[in-house]
């Protein structure tokens, strides 16, 4: 089965300009020009152009290195984002009610599988009973990994967050 | 994706790519709304549906979508596109260790939740997070019309 027709249905909704973006800002290593118009859907040039609009736009970087130019996402942009999805309609209070939740939730996964770390977690999934064991393991060390970061995330917006909230439109 | 100290974080990107494809996903005509669950912790993204757009006769339908990008940045990623309407009807593209066939990419559905899960090996033309959410989206209206 090929997805062609998913391309259609993408290039119809989204522009060539937001697919170009939707592929670079979720790549996991930095990737050339023609690898993310391939993929976007868009031709080279088209790539091209729009790439370097979004390394103007700080959203890209370009990787050093290598023969042709790779492209990645901006990790101050890819924070930024983040943040701004998690301040959006959260007042101070809320965030640290968030960070409660989040560290009692990992320390619920701690007692619960013996474990400090996901990556600890995913040794002992290697060793579980059954099957079904290991797949429920992997998966909460996935989810871990993901609280993790957004406990960065949230003590980040909870430190900052008068510099932060100040461009943040006040409560109604 | 490359965290702030210019180190791979798996959180990181994980949570990068279910933030654009919630972001697009709100992009699809069936699609009523989209957000980040459990609130506050965001390791999945549920998109309330219109089944009568994908071609289905149910009255409500989810789209409950997980994305892990990995442990190291060159690893493929865990992911589940998993549909289920309340007619009882429920499926899935999922890319993951399982046991039920060769490889992680296959397709599971049952007719209600009393039945068990039938397995289906599949392919996919891409793993990356858009592209692929596009061509599920476009599969599951060609499985719901079909039916």
């Amino acid at each position: 089965m090929t997805d062609e027709s998913g391309a259609e249905l993408w290039k119809e909704h989204q522009s060539a300009f937001d697919r170009v973006r939707a592929v670079a800002v979720t790549v996991s290593e930095p990737k050339p020009a023609d690898w993310i118009a391939e993929q976007a859907h868009v031709a080279g040039n088209t790539a091209r152009d729009h790439l370097q609009r979004l390394v103007e736009m700080n959203v890209l970087r370009t990787a050093t290195g290598g023969t042709a130019t790779r492209y990645e996402p901006d990790p101050l942009y890819t924070r930024m984002q983040a943040l701004r999805n998690l301040l959006d309609d959260r007042t101070r209070d809320d965030l640290l009610k968030l960070r409660g939740d989040l560290q009692e939730q990992v320390e619920e996964w701690q007692t619960e599988y013996d474990a400090d770390s996901p990556s600890e977690l995913r040794e002992r999934a290697a060793h579980a009973d059954t099957a079904e064991a290991t797949r429920e393991m992997r998966q909460t060390a996935n989810d871990w990994d993901i609280i993790a970061y957004r406990l960065q995330l949230v003590g980040d917006a909870i430190e900052h967050y008068a510099d932060y909230a100040g461009s943040t439109p006040a409560p109604a | 994706m490359f965290a702030f100290d210019g180190g791979y974080d798996p959180g990181q990107a994980s949570h990068t790519v279910l933030l654009e494809l919630r972001r697009t996903i709100e992009r699809h005509p069936a699609v009523q709304h989209a957000s980040g669950e459990p609130p506050g912790q965001f390791i999945r993204v549920v998109a309330t549906l219109d089944p009568a757009i994908l071609g289905s006769e149910a009255d409500e339908g989810t789209l409950t979508l997980r994305w892990y990008a990995g442990e190291a940045a060159d690893a493929d990623p865990e992911f589940v596109f998993h549909y289920s309407e309340n007619s009882g009807f429920d499926c899935g593209w999922h890319h993951e260790p399982n046991p039920h066939v060769d490889g992680w990419a296959h397709y599971q559905e049952r007719l209600s939740a009393d039945d068990e899960y039938e397995y289906e090996a599949v392919s996919f033309d891409s793993l990356q997070p858009v592209p692929l959410l596009w061509g599920i989206l476009d599969r599951l209206e060609i499985r719901l019309t079909d039916r």
